[in-house]
């Protein structure tokens, strides 16, 4: 049996005082699409960078594709939250992309040309291909989230974690947005992290609800146990918003 | 400005002085722009002040323990890498403000300077060059080291481009990449404390800070990617080493000083311009 893309076990994680997870266990598939949603501060940021060896556990285990998160990352996508970005940072949206293939390419020298044809394509596949010459500080904020989307593809991994990916967007471009996901995950494993769950039931196989607490939700299972999960007292107030929304 | 040519042909100091501007300005170029887009302008004032310290131990030990070898220049080599390690170390491990760490080197390298210069015999000149530059005092020794330096700190950052500016644009995704982004970090700042080392010798110490990064926020403002800043950067920095240099020439002004005035206000004349 091949490894699960993101085994944990039993984790343990704070921050000083703070515990932030505790008796965190989470398997997720080969090719799943994965919702995770949770309050602010639950700790939905912190499991991802423990996925993906940023942080060390207190206790527990995590595992990706059968390694420890600072082998097996190398296998990850990431997309991090809003990244703290410096939009006039001297760089095309092609130079972006091509920071996905560090890792992949020679150590020395500048990216190769098999980079910058992967580069380009990957544009291509998120439709920004004409903008690759475009300087990051002269695109939209949906723009450039597919240029850090193409960024985090490019290095062709198998795990695509993304924190928040629609958090500055419009409901527009959200949509085109998970249309694109929803492409992606035919060849790969796709873990979002959001707190819109609107979206959620249409798109994804499996909910994670991170509160302290990690629960796992199959999609048809979407109704007040998720929404008391995520939201805990504030509960009468997102069913409202949901109602409306789906009304 | 045409009696500066002249003279140019005649004398080798002033020869020296123009070669000396343009070496650096290649360094410059390049690590300004690092310095600008990383926004460690203040770390690297903090390394410059640290070099007084450098200087003013090794010109001591010269003067008054008859250590010929230690020459100022391998002091503030010294001082500067020191400065530019122990301040990264601090960054990462200790949780200060960065802003604070800074200015307590950036005090103490002054104040150690101040007092071995103070006890070094026929410290006032020295003192003068060090905070204030002296690019006519430029030998052809120095010119060696100047390039050499040069030669190196345009080598690394030519080999390993890709991997600073991922690290300068967002370092925990290089990192994630399987990038040393630490690795790079402390090299960025170890090119940084060499271009200051050669900045000061044009400059002096305390406009140092201008030379490095007004040429690449001035070239940054025409340029759309890191490459073509660092080049125009140090076309910039050349022409203005150069002009300042000619300028105070004539009227016997201090070459340093006038590089300073001469790049500040090109810097806001741009800064005018663009917001129109």
């Amino acid at each position: 049996m091949t490894p699960h893309p993101i085994q944990i076990e039993d984790l343990d994680f704070s921050y000083g005082a703070v515990h932030v997870l505790e008796k965190a266990s989470l398997a997720i598939e080969e090719k799943e699409f994965v919702c995770m949603v949770g309050p602010n501060g639950g700790g939905k940021t912190t499991l991802l960078k423990l996925m993906l060896g940023l942080l060390e556990p207190q206790a527990g285990t995590v595992s990706i594709f059968g390694k420890a998160p600072m082998a097996g990352r190398k296998r990850i996508g990431y997309l991090p939250q809003h990244a703290n970005l410096d939009a006039r940072f001297p760089v095309t949206a092609l130079d972006v992309v091509l920071m996905g293939r560090l890792g992949k390419t020679r150590g020395i020298g500048p990216y190769s040309r098999a980079d910058r044809a992967a580069a380009h394509d990957m544009l291509g596949r998120v439709g920004l291909g004409p903008l690759a010459k475009r300087p990051l500080a002269a695109l939209s904020g949906g723009q450039r989230q597919r240029v850090l989307i193409a960024r985090a593809l490019v290095s062709e991994p198998r795990l695509l974690l993304l924190d928040e990916p629609t958090a500055s967007l419009d409901d527009y471009v959200e949509r085109e947005l998970y249309d694109l996901l929803l492409e992606l995950n035919k060849e790969l494993t796709v873990v979002v992290v959001t707190h819109d769950i609107g979206f959620v039931s249409s798109y994804v196989d499996k909910v994670v609800c991170v509160n302290r607490k990690v629960r796992i939700h199959p999609t048809s299972e979407i109704d007040e146990n998720i929404i008391h999960d995520m939201y805990g007292e504030h509960v009468h107030m997102v069913r409202h918003d949901r109602e409306h929304g789906h009304g | 400005m045409g009696e500066f040519f002249q003279a140019l042909l005649r004398h080798s100091f002033l020869q020296h002085a123009l070669l000396a501007g343009l070496l650096v300005s290649l360094s410059c170029g390049v690590v300004g722009t690092y310095v600008v887009t990383r926004r460690i302008t203040y770390l690297a004032g903090g390394i410059a002040h640290c070099v007084l310290g450098g200087m003013g131990v090794a010109r001591y030990m010269q003067v008054v323990h008859g250590w010929a070898f230690l020459d100022p220049l391998l002091g503030a080599v010294v001082a500067a890498l020191g400065a530019a390690f122990i301040i990264g170390w601090i960054n990462i491990h200790a949780k200060e403000r960065i802003d604070t760490v800074i200015s307590a080197f950036w005090g103490m390298g002054m104040a150690t300077g101040i007092l071995f210069i103070s006890k070094t015999p026929g410290y006032g000149e020295d003192m003068m060059a060090y905070l204030f530059g002296n690019i006519l005092l430029v030998t052809r020794g120095d010119l060696l080291v100047i390039a050499g330096l040069d030669l190196f700190i345009m080598a690394t950052a030519l080999l390993f481009h890709k991997q600073f500016v991922a690290v300068c644009f967002d370092e925990e995704f290089a990192r994630l990449r399987g990038i040393h982004a630490r690795f790079f970090y402390f090299l960025m700042l170890a090119l940084t404390a060499l271009t200051v080392v050669l900045l000061v010798s044009i400059v002096g110490i305390v406009m140092v800070i201008v030379l490095l990064t007004l040429p690449a926020a001035i070239a940054g403002r025409f340029c759309l990617r890191m490459g073509s800043t660092m080049v125009l950067a140090a076309g910039i920095c050349a022409l203005l080493t150069t002009t300042g240099l000619a300028l105070s020439y004539k009227p016997d002004l201090p070459a340093g000083a006038t590089i300073i005035v001469l790049t500040g206000v090109v810097y806001l004349t741009t800064t005018l311009l663009k917001r129109k």
